[in-house]
């Protein structure tokens, strides 16, 4: 099989097999799996209103899929997007509320900014720890989703709450710093066309430039990479500060385009649910947007069955990692291997 | 004789590479079957095949005359076929017992130290000399790899032992070691595989040899019945100019000084106060023991480690960071630090620092143009490749090995540094790059090559020099003898 071909073939093929399963597991359930798809199917896609859902459900998964899918292809394991997102809609909120007097277009960019930015520390802190501590970056970008987690609940009881001190939510967002929808009563902004434009942005960095070039390699063959002089150090904290960029600046875009102010339980779990999304993809940036699109369809679809049929989200979700399991097996020499090699001809050791 | 493993007509193709056509190759208890090929003649594939790695298109395989159906390593293992691999496949982060206890030494239940003692007594009764370092493999040779992947190997008490190309790394004195090893294991009743570039090797040890082409066996002899011009016309297709290339005495200005290089790690001097001077047309041979120093000189001139003390001089200057691009280092250790194999043969040119700066805009990579000098290079250099755009774990270990060279040669460097410029290369390969060098010097050049390999050293040196325990001795050309230069090399007779 070329090496196209199988990108493609093999992340379809595990969604039809994931999607086969959940058939059965609804079947086993008692409901209707026909039915069920199908309900699932129009949910996610039966009128433009669902469409719309579906596109604003899949825009943070761009983001931060496209943040992991970066951090990924330099094998530097940002498990952090989750965190990273939230700190960029903690920065987002904190500046968002006091541009009320500033240009539309001036707020929407310091918000933006604000939140990228918050996002790219908290990744290039992970990043620096690695390298000038050799701490593993999953340990520290899960501490930090944690520590992500309880700055937001902190701030929302705090110094961000709402004016009437009676709910744990913050202050709205003035009119000046939230996205024109488009649409309405659909909520359709612009943020999914900056996600959008953002992956062939990432791709050309990633497969066009020196410094992509360099991540790349440093991820694949950090002896060879040392031995020529390219420091692994540097890119490493470059990377993770892109990386991190990206997932504040998904979380930025839910607050000023979405949600509009800052609240606990933020994020259903964008940051994690990325990390399929970015497999499905295969780490290809421009494959982050169709894989996102898949998600962001399943996770609206569950709603919608959940209202309809009563069959509980759980089971799409655990439709959503079965993916992943099927990919994995795809890739596993059993499977993998037919008419091709197993071993990638000349195979390194396995850690090396 | 019974043939204890068979494989008959094996055919596997590649994409639309052949890599094999419809091999037979047998191997006979208490034999030395000697496998020579040209580079991508298919010797691994046909290795890999055998060893479980890779499955083939059509044909079989048998054991004493049972089909193994389901070929993996670990079936090919248990049935008692060990492989020992062209670059070595060990465990960096663990240690040489941790590696080996992954070999067949482990039953259930057995500690470290017994694994290192069973290890030491098979060393030993083999008197096959292994060094065992406790933490992980960092400081280790690449002889010494080899050495323990070996040893790990042998640790399956196999039935058939398969070895691609041992030898490359080993000096003079260790050879006839290594295969007096081969001998011991055959009078054992083992059947042994031995791949190698080096058709002298192959007649002095081998019981029946086996010539694959282009995929295909195109003859089975053995040693008292052929001649090393035989094999050599047989292996070619043609007759070939094997020469080496005249050495020329012209010498232009100063281009490199060393001056005191150390290099101490953990109070021990693994390079030690090297100075040395080279000018434009020279090209200098270091030979020496695989372990002394060379690999750590090779990193310090390639500008990826820093010397403890000394200095690099360029044209006189203090090298610094942007000498990188001035002297181009081909590294000892291919597929570990020379190539990224899972990328593309383009990209693998962009490691260089040089080429990497010529070929991009404003950090923006100018990839047409890499790519098009990657065809270039590829016929330049005859690598066998399809397309620039191939991942270089695609290609044979002697293409690969042309690769590297073709990348350092590419970036026009003042001064090229080869750590076992031919290791891997077939004959008429290693002619043909000699002869490259040597252009490259005349065209004033400076050149350093470490090698293990004397016949390299004194064929291709204009100046030798001998490093040992990382200290580098120049042996004035008055008293140059091979036997001088050995008895350097085994650390006798060392006084400055
Ligand atoms: N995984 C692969 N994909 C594509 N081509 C391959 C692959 N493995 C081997 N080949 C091709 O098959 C041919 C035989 O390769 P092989 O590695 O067996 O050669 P070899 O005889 O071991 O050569 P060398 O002496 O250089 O090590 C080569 O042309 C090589 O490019
Ligand atoms: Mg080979």
């Amino acid at each position: 099989m070329s090496p196209v071909i199988s990108a493609t073939v093999k992340p379809l093929a595990a969604m039809a097999v994931a999607i086969g399963l959940l058939a059965i597991g609804l079947a086993a359930l008692g409901a209707n799996p026909a039915v069920t798809l199908t309900a699932l199917l129009s949910g996610a896609f039966g009128d433009w209103l669902a469409v719309a859902d579906t596109l604003l459900k899949a825009t943070p998964l761009v983001f931060t899929g496209l943040s992991v899918s970066l951090a990924f292809s330099g094998s530097i394991w940002n498990i952090g997007a989750e965190g990273q997102l939230l700190f960029g809609a903690l920065a987002a909120t904190a500046c968002g509320i006091h541009l009320a007097r500033w240009s539309h277009v001036a707020a929407i960019s310091a918000v933006l900014g604000a939140g990228a930015i918050a996002g790219a520390l908290a990744g290039a802190l992970c990043g620096w720890l690695r390298t000038r501590f050799s701490v593993n970056e999953v340990i520290s970008t899960i501490m930090l989703n944690f520590i992500a987690l309880q700055a937001v609940s902190w701030a929302v009881h705090g110094p961000l709450m709402e004016p009437s001190h009676s709910y744990p939510i913050s202050q709205k967002l003035p009119a000046a710093a939230c996205m024109h929808w488009f649409f309405p009563p659909s909520r359709l902004n612009c943020g999914l066309l900056l996600a959008i434009g953002l992956a062939p942005a990432c791709y050309f960095w990633l497969y066009r430039t020196n410094s992509g070039f360099e991540l790349r390699a440093v991820g694949r063959n950090p002896r060879a990479t040392a031995f020529f002089g390219i420091a692994a150090g540097p890119i490493t904290v470059v990377a993770m500060a892109l990386s991190g960029g990206l997932a504040g600046l998904g979380g930025a875009v839910q607050v000023c385009a979405i949600t509009q102010r800052l609240f606990e339980r933020f994020s259903p779990g964008w940051g994690y649910e990325a990390i399929a999304v970015a497999l499905v993809a295969r780490l290809n940036p421009l494959a982050v947007v169709p894989s996102a699109l898949f998600f962001g369809a399943l996770d609206n679809g569950a709603q919608v069955i959940q209202r309809t049929q009563g069959v509980s989200p759980v089971l799409v979700q655990a439709a959503q990692g079965l993916i992943i399991f099927v990919l994995l097996a795809f890739d596993t020499p059993i499977l993998a291997r037919g008419r091709s090699a197993t071993l990638p001809h000349h195979k390194q050791p396995a850690d090396a | 004789m019974q043939n204890l493993l068979e494989a008959c007509a094996i055919t596997k193709h590649f994409g639309a590479t052949v890599a094999l056509d419809a091999v037979d190759f047998s191997a006979r208890a208490g034999e030395i079957h000697a496998l020579l090929g040209q580079n991508g003649a298919g010797k691994t594939t046909l290795m890999n095949i055998l060893a479980g790695h890779l499955r083939p298109d059509l044909g079989t395989v048998t054991l004493d005359g049972v089909a193994i159906k389901t070929a993996s390593p670990q079936t090919a293992l248990r049935a008692g076929i060990a492989a020992v691999h062209q670059s070595p496949m060990l465990f960096e982060h663990l240690s040489a017992v941790e590696n080996l206890a992954l070999g067949g030494f482990v039953r259930r239940g057995l500690a470290l130290n017994e694994v290192a003692e069973r290890a030491g007594a098979m060393a030993r009764s083999l008197s096959f000399p292994v060094q065992l370092p406790p933490k992980n493999l960092t400081g280790l040779s690449l002889a010494q790899r080899m050495r323990l992947e070996i040893l790990r190997a042998l640790s399956f008490q196999p039935r058939v032992l398969m070895l691609d190309e041992p030898t490359g790394l080993l000096a003079p004195g260790e050879l006839s070691g290594f295969l007096d090893l081969l001998r011991a294991l055959r009078n054992r009743g083992c059947a042994v595989v031995f791949i190698t570039h080096k058709l002298a090797e192959a007649m002095a040890v081998a019981d029946r040899i086996t010539m694959l082409r282009a995929g295909r066996v195109v003859d089975q002899t053995s040693p008292p019945q052929t001649t090393i011009e035989q094999l050599a016309a047989l292996m070619l297709g043609n007759a070939v100019e094997l020469a080496r290339p005249k050495k020329s005495h012209r010498r232009g200005a100063e281009v490199l000084r060393l001056e005191g290089l150390s290099l101490e790690v953990d109070g021990v001097a693994l390079v030690d106060e090297v100075s040395l001077r080279l000018h434009a047309g020279e090209i200098l041979a270091i030979a020496g023991v695989d372990g002394n120093g060379q690999r750590e000189l090779a990193e310090i001139l390639a500008c990826s480690r820093r010397p403890t003390s000394g200095q690099i001089l360029l044209h006189g200057q203090p090298a610094g960071a942007r000498a990188m691009g001035q002297i181009a280092v081909v590294p000892q250790n291919r597929d570990q630090e020379g190539l990224i194999p899972g990328m593309e043969l383009w990209e693998n040119l962009l490691l260089s620092p040089a080429l990497r700066r010529q070929m991009q805009t404003a950090g923006v990579q100018r990839r047409s143009a890499a790519i098009a000098l990657c065809s270039v290079l590829l016929k330049r250099f005859s690598i066998r490749a399809r397309s620039p755009r191939q991942k270089a774990a695609d290609l044979s270990g002697g293409h690969r090995q042309r690769l590297m060279i073709a990348r350092a040669l590419a970036s026009r460097p003042a001064v090229l540094v080869a750590h076992d410029l031919t290791r891997g290369l077939d004959v008429s390969a290693a002619a043909e790059v000699s002869r490259i060098v040597r252009e490259f010097a005349d065209q004033g050049g400076a050149a350093i090559m470490i090698s293990t390999d004397l016949d390299e050293v004194f064929g291709l040196g204009d100046r030798i020099a001998v490093i040992s325990r990382g200290r580098l001795f120049e042996v004035p050309t008055a008293n140059l003898t091979i036997e001088r230069v050995g008895l350097l090399m085994a650390g006798v007779g060392q006084h400055r």
